[in-house]
């Protein structure tokens, strides 16, 4: 089934994948500064494969703007604001959803658990957005981390040669609401975010310098810098070479953002719209080794028309799902990649006037699938309008939680801003243990 | 484990922010002999012999960075060097204070640290208080109680206004920039490492905010209103306008106004409105409660002590207290008998920014090297070393600009005046590039994007590496051979000589290159430029 891997971007800069190595280092040792005098056995390329496998990492398709749970992973089809679509039995014996997944819905056992119980109490696009991009509300003067800076922190590694943290977000609608903020952890981990082109600004050379002068002028600039840090040391100075250390790899990585390189089969697979494009190229990010990917898709704020909107958009993202998560399961990455639907919140019961659906944060929905999780898992009820949670209720931290724990990160680790310890959940948090495998 | 270390540090230190001052060294000392009178009794009692001091062509580079918010001329290197005056550094000092790019790096370092986490500016304001050397306490009057129909304090409202919509962080933002105390922790419940902070003490300090509204664009404050919170136990407080040192300001009794006083009020407040002016301000102000309090004898050394300790931060890289927002009893200064000094100096001369800064420049301590040859670098806090720091992104910019600029444009036979001009051209030219440079911060990481813009974006080409007139780039063009132009380029953009080991590496470079020289040479600069030498200010 599994074609042999081969070194995706074709340099031979991810010949050695240094990073699944650290990153199974780090899932065990747990320390942040990894030591690199092991690293010759990677030169064995088949212990490297096998240490890839167990880096994890994650994708986090972002329903911008608010997709309704009633439309997707909760309907409820006999209320009186049930809507107009029906839902179907999936192979999880007892569990509907939506009409419009019926991709997810044959393969919602496999590897996808559903968490219906979300009141995360923040129905405002922008407080939402940071809430469910950070976990926990803004503090005065603390700027938190976003999941995919965490992940970059937890899951990557320090001289990297693939980015840590890529962000698509094409859209205009909903962008500012929460841009990937690296927040006390330093722009070193802060996304790579792309907003227009389908590769990162800055990674290909200018054509007036040519590809040799390029790299020697490079080795130039990495001369006169180590003659400059003789004698001197701080993480700063530290984080200035390395990345323009990076600077190669990521220059390397543009066929990495280039679907072309992709058979016209799997590109089939995954459709010609922008979302599936931007979802494939996520897997070949994750399969290069880049921890975290986030993929927008945007504008699901159906304030009107609803049905219409929801008819357009749930199709394409389960097709683009279902074919994401079949991908990666062929490829032998799914165990250790965690593919996530989330969005600011949800929709509300009732129907406006406008027939649409408004925002509504007390009792919505999102789905884990993958790395870390019981496949068919079902966590929490809503009562049977869906205006309420009846069964356990969870919000943002306990999300979080969830994430970490599937990553086989300790949720309560703590970082410490000066003095002050800032756990990677707030004290207490318990993740959803239900639904991890 | 680092939370036992908290309170184990209790136990050990006899800290006080009011400790007496008797001890300490006599007044009449210069600023710069008490710092390295004190800094270095802690290095001996430590047994650390510290690093030496820099070279004449470093000592221009830190100091025309921290005083002028820019890298020296190559001319100004070289006279600087050359120069056998025994009072020249002194002599540097003042020139650099007497410029008007000490007043606008000034202005742009304060208009960065009061205006963080806003979008708004107060540099035009900043830019006129530090011209006229107006005290730090006057700064802090007018940013807290602006007087808007008074033309000298023309802006100075904009520190208040863009918070006013959140007040928990107006609190917490005063309270770091002029207190040093970040309160934030104590606002849903006693800070739980510092007995020193309750939530008595945050609600106490949004008491004085707490009346303080905006009327149509103008600062608005009402004589009246309480504020209610509630402890971590549930019992509803109303809290009582008290500083950090617990001191609490008895409010004369106000209860609610009337109906008819509303209504009063009201058009009170729009006619302010329509006639674009400041509302009268309230009988008993509790912002000026604030500032009256904050200054008197007794509790004003959290004002100086702040203001030291941000200044020390900035020249040093590490504050006397770390972190800067820290400063409570558990977590003592490295070198308290110092700070208190420096605290008593600044509010007996007045809070005189000027005079401080220039102080702390002057002394060994501020021009030790950067660089640690033995095996295990001293801790920070001993100050044994210099530590490295990022270049600002002002600094850089304009650092840049004046690097790849052609050197013959600020040669010394130059009118200053005339380089005077063309400088403040360069920093006006530089602010645009300026915004694509990360402000540093504590535990600042260079991020990978930066290096990826300067590797491969075309207007770091074109900004910088362009061939013209007044460009670096021309002027290398007209020298006869390799090492010339190795000279000309590491003198401009290090603002150095070169080294003898670099010399072979850099003219093999060149040599290598003999087919294309022009392209060599902006290779060469920008090597130069992109190395961490030219990133920080070492």
């Amino acid at each position: 089934m599994a074609a042999p891997r081969k070194t995706f971007c074709g340099s031979p800069d991810h010949a050695l994948d240094r990073r699944g190595f650290l990153g199974a280092a780090l899932a065990t040792g747990g320390a942040f500064a990894a030591d690199m005098t092991g690293l010759n056995v990677l030169t064995q390329a088949a212990l490297a494969g096998e240490l890839k496998k167990k880096q994890r990492r994650c994708i986090l398709l972002w329903l911008a703007g608010g997709a309704s749970q009633l439309e997707t992973w909760d309907p409820k089809p006999g209320a009186a604001t049930g809507g107009p679509f029906r839902a179907i039995q999936t192979s999880v014996p007892g569990v509907h959803i939506s009409e419009l997944m019926p991709r997810m819905a044959r393969r919602l056992s496999r590897n996808t658990a559903l968490v219906r119980s979300l009141n995360t109490r923040n129905g405002d696009h922008g407080g939402g957005a940071r809430l469910m991009m950070r976990g926990r509300r803004d503090e005065a003067n603390i700027r938190y981390p976003d999941l995919g800076a965490v992940l970059a922190r937890e899951l990557g590694q320090t001289e990297s040669k693939v980015p840590d943290y890529v962000s698509f977000y094409f859209a205009t609608e909903g962008r500012d609401f929460a841009p990937g903020a690296a927040g006390f952890l330093g722009s070193r981990y802060a996304p790579m975010e792309l907003y227009k082109s389908m590769i990162p600004e800055n990674i290909r050379k200018l054509d007036s310098i040519s590809a040799l002068d390029h790299k020697e002028r490079a080795d130039l600039r990495d001369f006169l810098t180590r003659q400059f840090e003789r004698g001197r040391s701080s993480s700063t100075l530290a984080s200035h070479n390395e990345a323009y250390q990076r600077v190669r790899g990521l220059m390397a990585c543009d066929k990495l953002f280039d679907i072309e390189q992709e058979p016209a089969k799997m590109r089939e697979h995954y459709g010609p719209t922008q979302f599936g494009e931007q979802a494939l190229v996520a897997r070949r990010l994750v399969e290069a080794g880049v921890p975290f990917v986030r993929v927008a898709r945007a504008w699901w704020d159906s304030h009107g028309q609803n049905f219409e909107t929801h008819q357009e958009l749930v199709p394409e993202l389960d097709h683009v799902m279902g074919a994401l998560l079949d991908d990666l399961e062929q490829r032998g990455l799914l165990d250790s990649t965690l593919v996530i639907t989330l969005a600011e919140f949800g929709r509300t019961p009732g129907i406006n006037a406008s027939l649409g659906r408004d925002h509504f944060a007390s009792a919505w929905s999102m789905s884990l699938s993958g790395c870390g999780i019981k496949g068919g898992a079902v966590y929490g009820k809503t009562d049977a309008s869906g205006n309420r949670v009846v069964e356990g209720e969870v919000g943002a931290a306990e999300v979080f939680a969830t994430i970490y724990a599937a990553l086989g990160i300790n949720p309560q680790k703590n970082y410490y801003l000066g003095s002050r310890p800032i756990p990677l959940t707030d004290p207490g948090t318990k993740p959803i243990k239900e639904v991890l495998a | 484990m680092r939370t036992l270390s908290f309170f184990s540090l209790a136990l050990l230190t006899a800290w006080s922010p009011l400790a007496s001052a008797a001890d300490l060294l006599p007044a009449d000392r210069p600023i710069e002999q008490v710092i390295d009178h004190y800094i270095e009794a802690r290095l001996q009692q430590e047994k650390v012999v510290p690093a030496g001091q820099i070279d004449d062509a470093n000592l221009i580079r830190r100091l025309t960075l921290d005083l002028n918010g820019r890298i020296p001329t190559a001319a100004e290197v070289q006279a600087f060097v050359r120069s056998t005056d025994p009072a020249k550094r002194a002599k540097l000092i003042d020139r650099l204070m007497a410029s008007p790019a000490f007043v606008r790096h000034q202005a742009t370092e304060f208009d960065t640290m009061l205006m963080a986490g806003t979008n708004a500016s107060i540099r035009d304001y900043l830019l006129k208080a530090f011209a006229n050397n107006r005290s730090w306490d006057r700064i802090f009057r007018e940013l807290l109680l602006p007087d808007e129909n008074d033309p000298q304090q023309q802006g100075a409202s904009a520190f208040m206004k863009p918070r006013l919509t959140d007040l928990d962080k107006l609190t917490n933002d005063v309270s770091v920039a002029f207190f040093g105390v970040n309160v934030s922790c104590a606002r849903c419940h006693d800070h739980p490492l510092v007995p020193d902070w309750k939530q008595d003490h945050f609600f106490g300090m949004k008491a004085f905010f707490n009346r303080t509204f905006d009327n149509g664009g103008f600062l608005g404050e009402r004589g009246y209103g309480v504020l209610k919170f509630k402890t971590t136990k549930g019992v509803e407080k109303q809290a009582k306008m008290m500083f950090l040192t617990g001191k609490v300001i008895e409010a004369p009794a106000s209860s609610e106004p009337s109906n008819e006083e509303q209504k009063k009020e009201k058009a009170a407040l729009e006619e302010a409105k329509r006639k674009k002016k400041a509302p009268p301000a309230p009988s008993f102000s509790a912002r000026a409660q604030l500032v009256k309090v904050a200054l008197e004898p007794e509790q004003r050394d959290f004002f100086a002590r702040a203001l030291v300790n941000r200044l020390w931060l900035r020249l040093h890289g590490h504050g006397l207290v770390a972190p800067l927002d820290q400063m409570h009893s558990e977590n003592a200064p490295s070198h308290p008998e110092l700070l208190t000094w420096l605290a008593r100096d600044t509010v007996a001369h007045g809070y005189d920014v000027r005079r401080l800064l220039r102080g702390l420049v002057m002394s060994k301590t501020y021009s030790r090297s950067s660089r640690w040859d033995g095996e295990v670098t001293p801790a920070l806090n001993l100050f044994a070393v210099a530590r490295v720091r990022p270049l600002t992104p002002m600094q850089m910019a304009t650092s840049l600009r004046l690097a790849t600029s052609d050197p013959a444009s600020f040669a010394a036979d130059r009118k200053p005046q005339e380089v005077e001009k063309k400088i403040e051209q360069l920093e006006g030219s530089a602010s645009g590039f300026a915004r694509l440079i990360e402000q540093p911060h504590e535990d600042f990481q260079i991020s990978v994007s930066e290096a990826l813009l300067f590797s491969n974006n075309d207007r770091v080409l074109r900004e910088f590496l362009a061939e013209g007139g007044d460009r670096l780039l021309t002027r290398l063009k007209q020298a006869r051979n390799p090492r010339e132009v190795i000279d000309l380029a590491v003198r401009n953009v290090c603002s150095r000589d070169p080294r003898p080991e670099e010399i072979p590496v850099l003219v093999e470079y060149l040599s290598k290159r003999a087919d294309r020289p022009t392209e060599a040479q902006r290779q060469l600069i920008w090597a130069l430029l992109t190395s961490a030498e030219f990133r920080f200010n070492y």
